[in-house]
Parts: C-alpha cells; sequence; structure tokens
C-alpha cells in the first residue's frame, strides 16, 4: 500500500480531449472507511449537497457524516399499509355484504353475498387474514418501490461509470464525488478543497454533451417484448365477447386429460364396450333387501305407520337416539326448517329476503297439520320429498330418518307440551336439564 | 473496522452493601403481602387457588422469556446482544424459587388437597374430581395422561430442566468472566441447540399441563406457542425496564447505549404483533370450526365481566402497543420505551388473568353463572405483588453477587460498539 502524498491525476477520464465533453464531478479515491467518513463530514460542513460517497460496503455512520436526513420510506410504508388494511376491509365488504342500489349497466361490479358454512355474510374474524395479508402486501410493494423511487432507481446510466478508477468502488476503494452543478461548486477552490481531503487520487470525471440514450437494440427489443406481452390480454379480451364452438384450451394436459376412464365412456375389453359395469342381475346391496317395508319406508299395509318399526334393534326410543335425531336434524333438516321446526331456517329466510320466486316456503313442522302425521307420514316425506324440497332417502340411513322422526316429533311436544310433562322434567337432574356447559 | 467503546469508568457491579438491605425489604414485604393473600383467600379457596396459579404462570413466563432469550444469542452467535446478555442470565436465577413457589400448589393437587381444600382444587382442575371423569368419557380417555402422580411428577421434570439449563448458562458466562476462555462461547453456541428443544417442549407440556388443564375437555395446539409469545414479550419488557432503572442508578451507563435499547425495543414490537398473529390464529380456527368443546372456552371468556377483559386484551394488548411501538422515536428514548415497558408487563398480566381466572363450569342456557370473580382480582393483586416483591428481591441478591455484563465475552467489543443502520 502507497501512502504517499495525494497524487493528483488530472488525466480525462479516458484520454480522449474535451471537446464538447463537460465536466461532469470530480472524485476523490480513499482507502480507509475512516478516511472517507472524515472526508464527509468536511464536504458536508462547507455546505455542498450535490454530492456523494460510494463504498464496497455499507459504513457505519457515514449518514451522519454526510449529513443525511433519515428516510421518509417508514411514512410511505406505513401508508401503504393502512391503504392495503382499508382495501381489505371494503374489498369482503363490497363483495360479501354489500346491499347497494346500482343501474344495471354496473351489475358487474356488484357484490354476491355467498355464504360460508353458515357464518353472516359480514364477519371481521372471516376478513382479519385478507386484511392482513393485504396489509402486508401493499406495505412490501410500499418498501420495495418506494426505495426505488427515492434512490432515483433504476439508473441505467451514470457518469461515473467512465472512470476506469471507480471500478474499484466494488472491490477496496471508497469514493466521494462533488458534481460541477453543486451550488457551492467552484473552479478554483473546490479542487483544492478536495485535493486537501487526504485522498490517493483526485480525478475529474468528464460526461458526453448530452448523456447516452439506451442503444438502439436495446429499444427494439423493449418495443418487441411490449408487443408480447400485449397478446394474452388481447386473447382474453377477445373471448370475452365472442362464442367458441371449440373446446378450451388445456394448459396442464396430464390434469385435463388423464390415463383414466371416466364414467359413460367406451371400453373395447367388455362385449358391450361399457367402462360402467352393471352388478349381476338380481344383486342387492348389503342392508338394502328392502323387505322390512315399515322399517324402510315407514308403510304398514297400505297405509303410513302409526308407529316406530319397534321391531328392529336400531329404533328404540332411547335419549341417544332423540339426540342422534337431533344432530342429523340440524345437518339436514335445519337450515331449512329451522332449529326449532318453525320453519323459518336461514335459507328460508334469505330466499323470502330476496323474494325468490319458485321458492315453496318450508313448512312449520310443529302445525297442527304435521302433529297430526302418522310418523310413517313424515318418515316417507323424508325419504322422497314433497314439493320442492328434495328426497333424502339416498344420504340418510333409514334408522337416521327414523330418528329424525321422533326428533320431529319430541320438537312438537316440545313447542304443545301435555299434562304431566313439567313433571317428568322436573325429575330430571340439573346437569342433563341445561343441556350442556 | 469499529471505533473501541471505553467502558473502564463504568459501574458495572452493584456493591452488595448498598443494595442487599432493599433486596431484605422487598422479601419481606413480599412475604408478608403473600400471607395476608392466604390469609383472606380462606373466605374463597378456589379464588385463592386461581390466583395462585395465575401468577405463578406470569412469573414463570418471564423467567421463561430470559431463558429463552439467553439460548437464542447463543445459538444464532449473536454480538449485539453480549452487553444485555448477563441480565437475561440473571433473571433466570429465578427458576429454584419458583419451583419452591410452584410446590405447595403442586403438593395440593398431588394430595387432592388437605384442610377443606379438595373442593377448590376439583372446581380449578377438574380432571382430579373422580366423580366428574366418570361422567366425562373425554377425560376418561385422558386420564393416563391427565392424572395427579404424572401431573407432579411432569411439573417437577419442567422445574428441574429449566433451574438445570438456567444455571448452567449463568455458571459458563461466570467461568468465562474469570477465564476469558473464547472456547466457553463455542460450546455454548453448540450446546444451546439441543437445549433450545428442551426449552421448547417443557414449555409447550408445562403451559398444556398447568394453564390448558384448567379446561380439560378444552385444547389448542397453539396453546404453549401463545404462551411462548407472552413469555418472550414480558421479558423483553422487563429487560428494557431493569436497564432503565439501573443506568438511573448510575450503572452500565456507557456499556448499554440507546442502539441496544433500540433492538430491545425492536424485540418489544415483534412479539406485540406475534401474540397478536398466534392469538389470532387460536381465535379464528376455533370460531369457524365452531365446535361446542372448543367455542365454550372462548364463550365463557364472551359472557358476564369477562368480555370486557376479551376487549381490553384486542386493543390494549394488540392495538395500542402496536401504534405506540412502531415508530423509531419512542424505542429510542429510553424513558418512553421503559413506560410502555412497565404498560406491556400489565398487559401480559391481564393475559395470563384471561387464561387462567375465568371459571370452567359454564352453562350456556344461563351465561350469567359466569361473573367476573372480584374476590379473584383482589387476591391475584396481592399475589402480583407479593410474588413480585420476593422474586425481585432473591434476583436483586444475585445481580449484587456479579457484574452485570459478561467482561470478557470475546463478542463483547463488537457489542459496544454496536449500532443500527
Amino acid at each position: 500500500m502507497s501512502h504517499t502524498a495525494t497524487a493528483i491525476d488530472t488525466r480525462r477520464t479516458d484520454g480522449a480531449s474535451d471537446g464538447g465533453r463537460r465536466l461532469h464531478a470530480l472524485l476523490v479515491e480513499f482507502e480507509t472507511p475512516s478516511a472517507i467518513k472524515e472526508a464527509a463530514r468536511r464536504i458536508r460542513d462547507a455546505g455542498f449537497v450535490r454530492w456523494d460517497t460510494h463504498t464496497p460496503f455499507p459504513v457505519h455512520g457515514i449518514d451522519e457524516q454526510m449529513g443525511i436526513q433519515r428516510t421518509k420510506l417508514p411514512l410511505l410504508v406505513f401508508a401503504c399499509g393502512a391503504v392495503g388494511c382499508l382495501t381489505g376491509l371494503v374489498l369482503q365488504w363490497w363483495t360479501n355484504a354489500s346491499n347497494v342500489d346500482l343501474p344495471a349497466a354496473l351489475n358487474f361490479i356488484r357484490g354476491y353475498p355467498f355464504q360460508v358454512s353458515g357464518k353472516p355474510f359480514w364477519s371481521l374474524p372471516a376478513n382479519i387474514p385478507v386484511i392482513f395479508e393485504l396489509t402486508v402486501l401493499f406495505s412490501a410493494f410500499g418498501a420495495v418501490f418506494g426505495m426505488l423511487v427515492l434512490n432515483d432507481l433504476p439508473k441505467h446510466y451514470n457518469p461515473l461509470f467512465r472512470s476506469q478508477r471507480f471500478r474499484r468502488v466494488t472491490d477496496d476503494r471508497f469514493f466521494l464525488c462533488v458534481e460541477t452543478a453543486d451550488p457551492s461548486y467552484d473552479p478554483q477552490h473546490t479542487p483544492a478543497l478536495l485535493r486537501s481531503l487526504g485522498g490517493t487520487a483526485v480525478e475529474e470525471v468528464y460526461d458526453e454533451p448530452t448523456p447516452p440514450a439506451p442503444t438502439r437494440i436495446v429499444n427494439r427489443v423493449l418495443v418487441v417484448l411490449l408487443c408480447l406481452a400485449l397478446i394474452p390480454p388481447a386473447i382474453i379480451a377477445k373471448a370475452r365477447v365472442s362464442r367458441s364452438d371449440s373446446p378450451r384450451i388445456h394448459l396442464i394436459q396430464d390434469m385435463d386429460n388423464q390415463e383414466k376412464f371416466k364414467t359413460q365412456r367406451a371400453y373395447p375389453l367388455f362385449a358391450d364396450q361399457r367402462v360402467m359395469r352393471l352388478p349381476v342381475a338380481g344383486a342387492v346391496a348389503r342392508g338394502e333387501l328392502g323387505d322390512d317395508a315399515h322399517f324402510e319406508r315407514g308403510i304398514v299395509g297400505n297405509g303410513y305407520a302409526e308407529q316406530f318399526p319397534a321391531h328392529r334393534p336400531e329404533v328404540r326410543l332411547t335419549a341417544e337416539f332423540l339426540q342422534r335425531g337431533h344432530d342429523k336434524y340440524g345437518v339436514y333438516c335445519a337450515p331449512c326448517h329451522g332449529f326449532d321446526g318453525s320453519g323459518q331456517g336461514r335459507i328460508n329466510q334469505r330466499a323470502i329476503e330476496l323474494e325468490e320466486p319458485a321458492w315453496v316456503a318450508a313448512a312449520a313442522l310443529t302445525d297442527a297439520e304435521r302433529r297430526s302425521r302418522p310418523v310413517g307420514h313424515l318418515f316417507n316425506t323424508i325419504t322422497n320429498g314433497i314439493r320442492t324440497m328434495g328426497p333424502y332417502g339416498d344420504r340418510i340411513s333409514p334408522e337416521d330418518r327414523w330418528a329424525i322422526v321422533a326428533y320431529v316429533r319430541a320438537l312438537q311436544r316440545a313447542h304443545y307440551p301435555r299434562a304431566g310433562d313439567l313433571a317428568a322434567v322436573e325429575n330430571i337432574g340439573p346437569r342433563e336439564r341445561d343441556g350442556g356447559e | 473496522m469499529q471505533h473501541v467503546i471505553d467502558i473502564s469508568s463504568d459501574r458495572l457491579r452493584l456493591e452488595e452493601g448498598r443494595w442487599q438491605p432493599l433486596a431484605r425489604r422487598l422479601q419481606t414485604a413480599g412475604l408478608g403481602a403473600i400471607v395476608v393473600a392466604l390469609a383472606i383467600g380462606a373466605f374463597g379457596l378456589e379464588s385463592l387457588l386461581r390466583a395462585y396459579v395465575m401468577n405463578l404462570c406470569y412469573y414463570v413466563s418471564i423467567a421463561l422469556g430470559a431463558l429463552f432469550f439467553v439460548l437464542l444469542q447463543h445459538l444464532t452467535r449473536a454480538g449485539w446482544s453480549v452487553v444485555v446478555r448477563r441480565l437475561a442470565e440473571l433473571f433466570t436465577t429465578a427458576f429454584p424459587l419458583l419451583a419452591l413457589l410452584a410446590a405447595p400448589a403442586v403438593l395440593l393437587i398431588l394430595t387432592g388437597g388437605l384442610l377443606g381444600f379438595p373442593a377448590a382444587v376439583h372446581q380449578v382442575y377438574p380432571w382430579t374430581d373422580a366423580q366428574y371423569v366418570a361422567k366425562e368419557p373425554l377425560l376418561q380417555a385422558k386420564a393416563p395422561y391427565l392424572n395427579a402422580g404424572f401431573f407432579a411428577v411432569r411439573l417437577a421434570v419442567y422445574f428441574a430442566a429449566w433451574v438445570g439449563l438456567s444455571a448452567w448458562l449463568l455458571s459458563r458466562s461466570l467461568e468465562q468472566d474469570r477465564t476469558g476462555d473464547p472456547a466457553i462461547t463455542r460450546g455454548l453456541g453448540k450446546w444451546s441447540a439441543p437445549a433450545m428443544y428442551l426449552f421448547a417442549l417443557t414449555l409447550t407440556f408445562f403451559a398444556f399441563d398447568v394453564i390448558m388443564s384448567l379446561a380439560p375437555s378444552w385444547y389448542s395446539t397453539i396453546f404453549g406457542v401463545y404462551y411462548f409469545a407472552g413469555a418472550m414479550l414480558s421479558f423483553c419488557a422487563l429487560l428494557a425496564l431493569t436497564v432503565h432503572l439501573l443506568q438511573r442508578a448510575g450503572y452500565m451507563v456507557r456499556a448499554v447505549s440507546v442502539e441496544h435499547m433500540h433492538d430491545v425495543g425492536k424485540l418489544v414490537f415483534a412479539f406485540v404483533v406475534f401474540w397478536s398473529y398466534i392469538a389470532f390464529s387460536q381465535y379464528m380456527l376455533i370460531w369457524y370450526g365452531n365446535i361446542p368443546e372448543e367455542t365454550a372456552w372462548y364463550a365463557v371468556r364472551q359472557t358476564g365481566g369477562w368480555i370486557a377483559l376479551s376487549l381490553l386484551l384486542l386493543f390494549g394488548h394488540f392495538m395500542l402497543p402496536f401504534l405506540m411501538l412502531i415508530s423509531r422515536a419512542p424505542k429510542r428514548r429510553l424513558q418512553v420505551l421503559a413506560g410502555l415497558a412497565c404498560y406491556v408487563l400489565v398487559i401480559h398480566w391481564l393475559d395470563i388473568y384471561y387464561l387462567v381466572m375465568p371459571p370452567y363450569y359454564f352453562k350456556l342456557s344461563d351465561p350469567g353463572t359466569a361473573p367476573f370473580d372480584l374476590l379473584g382480582l383482589l387476591l391475584a393483586g396481592l399475589l402480583a405483588v407479593g410474588m413480585g416483591a420476593l422474586l425481585a428481591g432473591y434476583v436483586l441478591r444475585r445481580m449484587a453477587m456479579h457484574p452485570l455484563i459478561p467482561e470478557r465475552d470475546p463478542r463483547l467489543t463488537e457489542s459496544l460498539a454496536f449500532t443500527n443502520i
């Protein structure tokens, strides 16, 4: 390491004459962080504004020495985060909970209330994750793009790149550079001041009269890329306004076209060429013999059964059986008929609120008509459906259907108790009576 | 190149003669408050037991935060924190006394209650009640784990692990004060990795055993993390407060700079956010799943006087400290930071209160039966002061025995010169 007296190097940046070029800046080279920190303090005190230091690594404390004020970035990030937070809040309110009357032309931006697992349309606990994610996303964008903007980046050209000496800034040299455009720059005094800073060299950096623009090939590539980038949105825009008979585009082939036989397809191995094999003629699935009309269809003789099929071991009118009915009722029946059997379930309420023309109001299971129905009739309604209510025979097993019937009977009894019922309740222990802790 | 900070003029030792009387007074006052609490608690044994368990969990959490901090600094080979690490090591000397304080509660559960306590023990820890367990299939299934004998064994293991770990960490660090051997730092770094596993398991199961089993049919797998978040938060707050008090008394003024406290403030802020994240994660899953045995735990806390406490935590444990600590200025003003630290310590106490104090038995049909327990609040407050003073005196004695910073740690120079960019 040569620590000779500062060698003043007034060599032109690339040896060319300065005809047409203008002096851009003076560059001072240092060998240690402490040297450049000391120099930075002196330049700061001399009142320069258009100057900078360049170091191979972050030098602790150089911001203070240069008199750089703290960045405004945190405020920007906070503002972006707050905007993200509100965006998440308003977005979810608008899409799922708003009920704003809009002109028909604006229908495409209307919200669509979508009920998920019985939660209210507007419920903060469900909304917080999205609000949180958008807050983080917007803050991160604010931090990254705000940093780029505040630092004047990206910048494809800087006159300092013309200096051979400056290349060592990424390795082991520290540079201080004062631009001639600085109001305090003085052609006589400033070079003298810089020479006195104790750097290993001072260099004049010249710039072209007009800063070089990106070369034509770069421009052309950019134009081509821009045009190419317009193709996908153009295709999407076209697809939105036109119809096509051809199958849709398969982006992921092996998800769409799997190596397997699908239902209803042909399969040459079998004589009838069906993929789906029929059961052997006369086969009956286990437990579906259908020989017990009372248990499986609720029918005794030619009419509906008046009694529960007590001959079946599955059907026992115990507390557990009623609890089973209560659970199944909550799953299948309560959405329309309501938990209390009043017919005021959530779906019913919603359909009436939306004035659905095809909706047939769910029956009140506790009214006089249903109270007078034989149990077999109720069982038949669950099994085969009635009016707009679909059949549930394929979804609920017979014993569970009987459990539901039993529970409906209990609901009816709860709404219209008979004399002596209260005395029976008094005999039940307090913990069971409360129905849960 | 870092310029060396000269700390030769710094006072880095508490003079025993000056601080012993204060420590003795603190311990006497603490014992007095505990005795008063026990006397008043005779009128409500259930409230007393809950308040005692609650405060035990509170002070254990702070000591666990300190233990985690020390392990973390060794594990990550942190340079910045060397000047405050000794304080954390000294906080963990509270573990033997905490074990002693835990012993009566554990004995009470083990013996099934003495002196008319069984009813109270059964109310606080329903799984100790054989009659109740006989009615609950879920508790019968848990019985091989959740029984008094195994409970006592587990707690003994946890406290043994913590006492052992903290004693080992401090003794190695003090050994380095004498010898200046850099191999000790390397060894601590190496062994803190398995120690971290031990810490994570013991902390998680301590939270499960002591707090979650208060509502034995309720479970949340994230619960240990929840307790940990509060532990680390309250430790960082106590660290900031302690440094402030020590510096006001004229100690370690040059050794610990505003840069270090800025970082401690960042940790407080980070763990405020982490606690909220975990607390909400637990709440949201249970709210969304909407399964009665899980939601009941929250249902108790959303009725009667408890809803006020729940909302206080939402605003006071998250929003307020979040907004107060988000900017740089309060973290770099030690007086402001110390004030915020006091606030955080109080709100974390309320968080543990919220976990432990509400009753388990809850009737959906009659929410009014889970009233806010004023006697419990009084006892909890008394025991907080009592145990706090007792522990503070105990730790102060140990602080007066050793230097306040690891004087010959190989990373001390780096730590002293630390600055935030």
